[in-house]
């Protein structure tokens, strides 16, 4: 995939929308997109991690990705806002049969590759992420509400603050 | 004392693995086991669906090798339809293929497998990645790589419909053709695969073979098994990836077997252990044995190193050179040495890509006849489709009832085929690696995964996978389960 784009802001779902709370980046995406429409943001959606996130990310100056994340003793809905570089490892961007996304980044801005400036993560904190499901688990469906209000206004500030 | 050993690596996105390494009282490998704890069960979610719908539901399974189970469970759905696709359909289809492999490959070897021997098999692992291997072959390796890899990617998604969710096969042929002007283009860009092919084997050839410690590890190391080699051929028993039949070439080159696709559980059976969801594999008609070596041992591997020793050839001439040239350096067919399955990979790389020119400069790749007709009555409730993964033999085989609803399914993926060779590859890594009262570092945690990572393992289909960058933990503990060393790679 290629990205032309004119567009200065991208936001990423991550996840996939078959492995129930997995899917929770995406969902959060498809809804922002149409709350929140705006010339200066592209919404995404992916399951992929890897070398692909290259071809994603490249050619905007931020990206804001939203994706669901397990802690120790995290609580189901908890919204964590972080900027890249990560103090942690980011699970879901792994795949044995590619890179990090941690490499990748690394990896374009070592090929000079246009790539944001700015990479800001919203995690959520989820359940259950192996099972299969198009549906989020009960913790989630009750705070979802609350949990969109919180990442529309992170979204939005990023707009604002371009 | 007991001493037991577990890298586990921290993963969740398709699944987790375990490796277990048991020591004795002096501290040497007892025993290993290579765990899948964990099940997917797309045998189970397909049945009930329409038939039709496999090909579509199955590039699910996976993002890895999406477009391998498509292939397999069209080639599958055709004959439960009991129709052939016509030339155009077939030929659209293996074009596909050829750009799926190239990708596949080049992601595989430049971030995989190159950091191991280019940066240094015991190199700090903060160096030992794709960055390492930039550093030491230049930028523009890199930025070759992105591009080459898009471009396969660009022609899947003009192929498939979707590079992942792959659409592209319909009962009896394919959902859309190629205009001149795009079979053109892609033309242009299989000549840039075959040109970056060569460019990767050289590479092989200065890093790898020119350097004598490597090559030793390659030949002398503990990496090699003496088992069965399966893979696909045409009837010229050359290597195919699409199409053909299987064949088993025993442990000096003897062909074993070879049977066609709706022919193979005469030939194979699949084992199950109490300790992973992951079956076992093995060759009938030699049986189960254990996790042995030799004639007298069903074990067998499909990969790219068994997909050449169980073929006479390659059926494009580059490939062929560049396979001939193996076999002379290696000291002849078939080899048994588990880290030349990186060779062999480059080999295949080559292949596909010369297969996409020819595929690309075929008067039939643009043809209008894309499906043969189907008749919902003459259904046969049975069909078997085979075909290469990058990692090995993939079997779709789904019997349906008369309306086409799909009663059973079994699927035997590439991985799966490997499972029993994986784990005799990581013992014998592991005791020959690790001394008695020797520490396990960095570098022999690495060496150990080496065997691993040779046959690009892929577990969310086969039901989950394990390493390549991602963290690793390697705990020793005692007699009463206490910890007494741990290696950690975040």
């Amino acid at each position: 995939m290629i990205t032309e784009t004119n567009k200065n802001i991208l936001v990423l779902g991550i996840g996939n929308e078959m492995l129930k709370d997995d899917g929770i980046g995406p969902k959060l995406v498809k809804k922002l997109q149409n709350f929140l429409p705006s010339e200066n943001i592209d919404y995404m959606t992916s399951l992929l991690g890897g070398m692909e996130t290259i071809e994603i990310m490249k050619g905007y100056d931020e990206v804001v990705i939203i994706d669901g994340i397990i802690t120790d003793d995290g609580i189901p809905g908890t919204v964590y806002y972080m900027t890249y570089p990560l103090n942690m490892k980011t699970l879901h961007l792994s795949n044995a049969h590619d890179i990090s996304f941690d490499m990748s980044v690394k990896l374009a801005r070592r090929l000079n590759i246009p790539f944001p400036e700015r990479i800001r993560i919203i995690a959520i904190e989820i359940l259950e992420d192996r099972e299969f499901g198009e549906e989020l688990t009960e913790p989630l469906q009750e705070r979802y509400g609350e949990i969109f209000s919180t990442i529309a206004g992170m979204v939005q500030e990023s707009a604002c603050c371009q | 004392m007991k001493h037991r050993i577990t890298i586990d690596p921290i993963t969740r996105l398709e699944g987790h693995g375990k490796i277990e390494i048991f020591l004795d009282k002096e501290g040497a490998v007892k025993n290993v086991y290579f765990q899948v704890p964990e099940l997917r069960g797309f045998e189970k979610f397909v049945e009930g669906r329409p038939v039709e719908e496999l090909s579509q539901i199955v590039t699910k399974i996976c993002g890895v090798c999406p477009g391998c189970h498509h292939m397999a469970a069209g080639k599958a759905t055709d004959e439960v339809f009991g129709v052939t696709p016509p030339p155009t359909a077939l030929k659209l289809r293996e074009l596909f293929y050829m750009a799926h492999f190239v990708h596949s490959h080049i992601a595989h070897f430049y971030a995989l497998a190159a950091p191991d021997f280019v940066v240094g098999p015991d190199a700090d692992p903060g160096e030992r990645n794709i960055l390492g291997v930039i550093n030491k072959v230049g930028l523009e390796i890199g930025t070759e790589v992105i591009k080459q890899r898009r471009i396969a990617q660009e022609i899947q998604a003009l192929l498939g419909g979707h590079q992942t969710h792959v659409v592209m096969n319909i009962p009896g042929g394919v959902r859309k053709g190629l205009t001149t002007e795009q079979r053109d283009d892609i033309r242009k860009k299989a000549e840039g695969f075959i040109e970056f092919a060569k460019f990767s084997l050289k590479i092989f050839d200065d890093v790898v073979l020119a350097n004598e410690k490597y090559v030793d590890i390659i030949l002398n190391g503990p990496y090699a098994l003496d088992l069965y080699s399966m893979g696909l051929v045409d009837d010229n028993n050359h290597v195919n990836f699409y199409d053909g039949k299987v064949r088993v070439v025993d442990q000096d080159g003897s062909e074993h077997c070879k049977y066609a696709a709706n022919e193979y559980r005469e030939y194979i059976s699949e084992r199950v252990e109490p300790w992973s969801y992951l079956k076992f594999p093995y060759l009938k008609k030699v049986g189960w044995k254990g996790f042995v070596e030799g004639k007298d041992s069903g074990v067998y591997h499909a990969t790219p190193l068994s997909r050449l020793n169980a073929a006479d050839g390659m059926a494009t001439p580059l490939a062929q050179e560049q396979y001939e040239r193996m076999y002379k350096v290696l000291g002849g067919k078939p080899v048994h040495n588990t880290l030349a399955m990186h060779w062999a990979r480059l080999v295949e790389l080559l292949y596909s890509a010369e297969r996409c020119l020819e595929l690309a400069s075929d008067p039939d790749i643009t043809g209008k006849e894309l499906r043969a007709k189907i008749d919902r009555n003459k259904i046969t409730g049975e069909g078997v489709g085979i075909v290469e993964a990058q990692r090995g033999t993939l079997t779709h085989h789904y019997w349906t009832d008369e309306k086409g609803i799909v009663v059973k399914a079994n699927i035997i993926v590439g991985t799966t085929n490997n499972n029993a060779a994986i784990c005799m590859s990581l013992k014998k890594a592991a005791e020959g690696l690790i001394e008695p009262g020797k520490e396990v570092g960095q570098g022999i945690l690495n060496m150990i995964e080496m065997a691993f990572r040779a046959y690009d393992p892929c577990f969310s289909c086969a039901t989950h996978r394990l390493p390549g960058d991602m963290p690793l933990i390697v705990n020793i503990r005692d007699d009463n389960n206490e910890i007494v060393q741990t290696v950690r790679r975040d």
